[in-house]
């Protein structure tokens, strides 16, 4: 983090964007303690999370702070395999994480380790790539923000789901805010799981973002859509595609071009997998 | 005694709690014809497993010390360390894992690859032992070896290639399919003595052959004499597919997974011949010691009886001939009546009786050549210690040792039962290095710290049962740490002049908080304000302050201090004034430098079946755990957290009684983190509290 940072930011704007975590004064509720006392540690934490996000090229799709997705919303990450849906994703999922969002990150593929590998593999990164230090005291306050869940794909459905997020729930263990889907196999029969899946989600008030494997073998749809996403594209708000071209790979909006901001130019480092500029 | 390293294979079995393999280790003797009847481990008999020598271990039915025994099979000489299978006692496991050569892994066919055996995977990846695995209890209603297999293959990484396929499973199970021999084999008589081989039942012919392609496949990547016959489709002989197999094994890069029932005395005799084929000798093993004189860069050790001794104490045991240790050399030969040195002491000491160890029967032999496991009588020293022959200063690596996490107090009920606990403590600190002892200063309390609350209580029972020592433990204690979270300075005058000769001091600097190590001084004093001959006093003074932290008089880590100013006396100052001045400059900082509690965070892994998922995050959640994930297998839930040590206590009763006696945990340090602010208030007051007590 640079050091003039703290004086480009000035300290009340900070975190208004967050109704749930804000104090009466437009301040963070960790601020609002007896007068006259600055906690510098949180202040310090608050100051670099808002650092990592501005310099987060994914800013450029969100619209700036609020969720690019609204409640009840599906967004999906198309690709072949190997070409960073999974990346892109974690992606996504640690910005929400910086902003203080619960991400309920659902694998139908990778055990909980790998996951979170992934995830503190990413964060290393981005880090790395921002000169952030003090990163582990970042990472484990990001840390009880999220909550993998594993199913195995023939073990897994929307009413397990259903229950398992009620445990969580009941007990006050983990309300998620955005659910993300990696894995799930798009198959024909996918389309009334799904509508199920949106009313439950609606239901709770979240979002998802979903992930979806191409194959190089098969022809788009009439529109241009990939099979995949063409029988379930009604259910979807916005969808983006991974496309690799020459040595890097681009993300091109398929669905959703209103709700993602005007110049989505965004590529993907293919040695690091992160979003960067164009 | 024969002396062939070809033929020699030091093995461990390990496996999860409960998955049998004090039960395959009892097989396998008696299939050796070293034992002449089998008893089974919570025997109806009463005379239990030859391998738990340890009464305590009988009666609880599971492994506690490793012991080390020999057997032979087709003219190879086996070394058998029998491994604990719980996380509490993972320092035996580690320790018997650095001597051996190779390991038999056992799964359960029903449990599967449970949270214990990836515990144990990794450490056999930390020390490179390659394995062979070995799916037990086929016999158990809801055995299923393929899952297994899957399970190895995803959830451990590892290679495996069925070697057999099972004749049935479950209550029909009667033999194996061997794939390499492309044979039937089945067990017969009361002990399942005699194997009887015959073709393949029809019904299993396609599956064979198609498992048979598998492995080919997968072990043509290990020969290129394999690859060639497969490609020019000649004739493969056994010999071929054993030994590209053992390539892929020895590289650690193939596991070959062998099937039976220990139990039923089924599959023993095959897994055996697996031994041997397949795992190394140590000769195919590298070792390396640490050169003592060269600032301890590695030395590769040589399997040759010829050169110096190098051998490592790995493991203690009182007996009634006073201490047993066993040791395995790496290099030389170990003989009666060598002078040999004990590398920690700088000690020589001669060697009285060498015996090889059968469980709890011995046997006298003249020598202990590279590459096998004895015991040695009458010598005196700790577990790790290295022996060499005098004039060589070589260590074998330190063993990675983890600090205790938790400690408690124990108070003797008599004077008997002080003499005897101290002799008890005075062995089990020797024994195993995770176990400590010190006395508190303030009570006089003997406090005895561990790894877990489980490691403990078996200490507290041995002094029971093996030392009649009557003890009344206390309440467990968590290991806390204070730390510091930022800047601060001091300048800190130290001044007397009240009579006798004065004291002055004056220490000037700051101290910041660090990540990686506990503490570090830093001089920066230019212009000799502070004479260089003082800085010591000043570090020894810093450094006195360390051990009882100024909050709560916990250890204080991860701390920086930096001097770069003083001042000193001509006459006054001296050695006392300065590390006086220390101590009151690092009391001058300390609250400004932001203190905090830090505590031990155990990574608890439990396995419960999916219905009382629910409720096993409940319970996790009180317990402030921060809930990593949770992994949906079927019909059971793996659920992954971090908790404070602090709120464990006890946790497996509870555990139990939630899920019906159907989960299970494991449990191992993770990491140090911050106290919350509330549980941190209250800690103070708890401390307060005793402080009151005690005066």
């Amino acid at each position: 983090m640079s050091p003039e940072n703290p004086h480009r930011q000035p300290l009340p704007a900070l975190e208004s964007r967050n109704a749930i975590r804000t104090g009466p004064f437009g301040r963070p509720a960790a601020f609002n303690k007896p007068a006259g006392v600055i906690h510098i540690k949180e202040r310090y934490f608050t100051m670099l999370k808002k650092d990592l996000i501005l310099r987060n090229p994914l800013r450029l799709m969100d619209q700036e702070n609020d969720d690019l997705l609204s409640p009840g919303q599906f967004g999906a990450i198309l690709a072949r395999a190997g070409v960073g849906k999974t990346a892109f994703l974690v992606q996504l999922s640690l910005n929400a994480l910086l902003r203080g969002k619960n991400v309920l990150h659902i694998s139908l593929d990778d055990p909980v380790n790998k996951v979170s590998l992934w995830y503190k593999e990413v964060f290393n990164l981005i880090a790395d790539q921002y000169n952030v230090d003090q990163i582990n005291p970042l990472w484990e306050s990001l840390l009880p923000h999220r909550f993998i869940m594993t199913f195995r794909v023939e073990g897994f459905s929307v009413p397990k789901l259903q229950e398992r997020l009620a445990d969580l729930m009941e007990q006050n263990i983990f309300l998620p805010q955005m659910i993300i889907v990696d894995g799930l196999p798009f198959d024909e029969s996918m389309h009334p799981s799904l509508s199920e899946f949106k009313n439950l989600v609606d239901r709770l008030q979240m979002h998802a973002w979903f992930t979806i494997r191409t194959h190089r073998h098969e022809e788009p749809d009439p529109v241009g859509l990939p099979r995949q996403l063409a029988r379930v594209s009604d259910l979807f708000e916005i969808a983006v595609q991974l496309v690799p071209q020459q040595k890097e790979i681009h993300v091109k909006a398929l669905k959703g071009e209103k709700l993602l901001a005007q110049s989505i130019d965004l590529r993907l480092d293919p040695s690091t997998m992160l979003i960067k500029n164009s | 005694m024969k002396k062939e390293t070809e033929k020699v294979r030091n093995i461990g079995i390990s496996a999860h709690i409960d998955s049998g393999k004090t039960t395959l280790t009892e097989r396998i003797l008696y299939f050796t014809k070293r034992i002449h009847a089998i008893h089974d481990v919570k025997g109806k008999d009463g005379v239990g497993a030859t391998m738990d020598s340890m009464e305590l271990e009988k009666e609880r039915g599971i492994t506690i010390a490793s012991a080390a025994t020999y057997c032979e099979w087709r003219g190879y000489e086996i070394n058998i360390i029998d491994t604990p299978g719980h996380v509490d006692f993972t320092i035996e496991v580690e320790r018997s894992l650095r001597v051996l050569d190779g390991a038999v892994l056992v799964l359960c066919a029903v449990g599967g690859v449970q949270s214990q055996s990836i515990t144990v995977d990794q450490q056999m990846k930390r020390y490179k032992v390659p394995c062979v695995a070995f799916v037990n209890k086929c016999d158990r209603s809801g055995a299923n070896p393929a899952r297994v297999m899957d399970q190895l293959k995803n959830k451990l990484g590892h290679n495996a290639v069925a070697m057999q396929i099972p004749i049935g499973l479950e209550a029909d199970f009667s033999g194996i399919v061997d794939l390499v021999a492309m044979k039937a084999v089945y067990f017969e008589g009361e002990n399942g003595q005699n194997v009887r081989v015959e073709e393949i039942p029809p019904a299993l012919a396609d599956e064979a052959l198609a498992k048979r392609e598998i492995l080919l496949d997968a072990a043509s990547m290990f020969s290129d004499s394999l690859t060639e016959a497969l490609l020019e489709e000649q004739e493969i002989t056994d010999a071929m597919i054993i030994e590209a197999v053992r390539n892929g094994v020895l590289a650690r890069k193939l596991t070959p997974v062998f099937m039976g029932s220990a139990y039923k005395n089924k599959g023993v005799q095959p897994l055996l011949d697996g031994v041997t084929d397949l795992l190394p000798c140590p000769a195919d093993i590298e070792n390396h010691a640490l050169n003592m004189e060269k600032e301890e860069t590695p030395v590769l050790l040589f399997n040759d009886r010829q050169k110096p001794l190098v051998a490592l104490a790995f493991k203690l045991e009182d007996g009634p001939y006073g201490q047993l240790t066993y040791i395995r050399v790496y290099q030389g030969t170990l003989a009666r009546a060598d002078a040999i040195i004990n590398v920690r002491t700088g000690k020589k000491v001669k060697v009285g009786r060498l015996v090889r160890m059968h469980a709890d029967q011995m046997e006298d032999i003249d020598t202990i050549p590279a590459g096998y496991i004895g015991a040695l009588f009458g010598i005196d020293c700790a577990s790790g210690d290295t022996f060499v022959s005098p004039g060589i200063s070589l260590t074998m690596t330190s063993m990675y040792v983890p600090e205790p996490v938790i400690s408690l107090a124990v108070v003797p009920k008599n004077n008997k039962a002080e003499i005897n606990m101290s002799k008890a403590l005075a062995r089990f600190t020797k024994e195993d290095p995770t176990f400590r002892v010190h006395t508190n200063h303030e009570t006089g309390d003997t406090i005895i710290s561990g790894m877990g609350e489980l490691h403990l209580e078996v200490y507290i029972e041995r002094m029971h049962r093996e030392y009649n020592a009557q003890v009344t433990p206390g309440m467990p204690r968590v290991a806390y740490r204070e730390t510091i979270t930022r800047k601060a300075a001091f300048d800190y005058i130290h001044k007397k002049q009240t009579g006798g000769a004065g004291q002055y001091g004056r220490v000037g600097g700051y101290m910041e908080p660090i990540n990686d190590t506990d503490f570090i001084f830093e001089n920066k004093v230019v212009g000799g304000s502070i004479p260089t001959q003082f800085i010591s006093a000043c570090e020894k003074g810093f450094k006195q302050c360390l051990a009882k932290g100024p909050k709560m008089e916990f250890p204080v880590t991860g701390i920086k201090i930096v001097i770069d100013d003083g001042a000193s006396h001509a006459v006054d100052s001296s050695e006392m004034a300065f590390q006086a001045a220390a101590r009151g400059a690092f009391l001058q900082a300390y609250p400004k430098a932001g203190p905090v509690i830090h505590e031990p965070i155990m990574k608890v892994v439990v396995e419960t079946p999916s219905e009382f998922q629910g409720s096993v995050m409940g319970s996790l959640n009180q317990r402030r755990a921060m809930i990593v994930g949770a992994q949906d297998e079927g019909v059971i839930c793996v659920i992954e957290s971090q908790v404070p040590l602090a709120e464990m206590f006890g946790y497996s009763t509870i555990l139990r009684s939630l899920t019906q006696g159907q989960a299970q945990f494991t449990m191992e340090f993770a990491t140090y983190r911050q106290v919350p602010r509330s549980i941190a208030e209250e800690l103070v007051k708890k401390a307060a509290e005793e402080k009151k007590n005690v005066a």
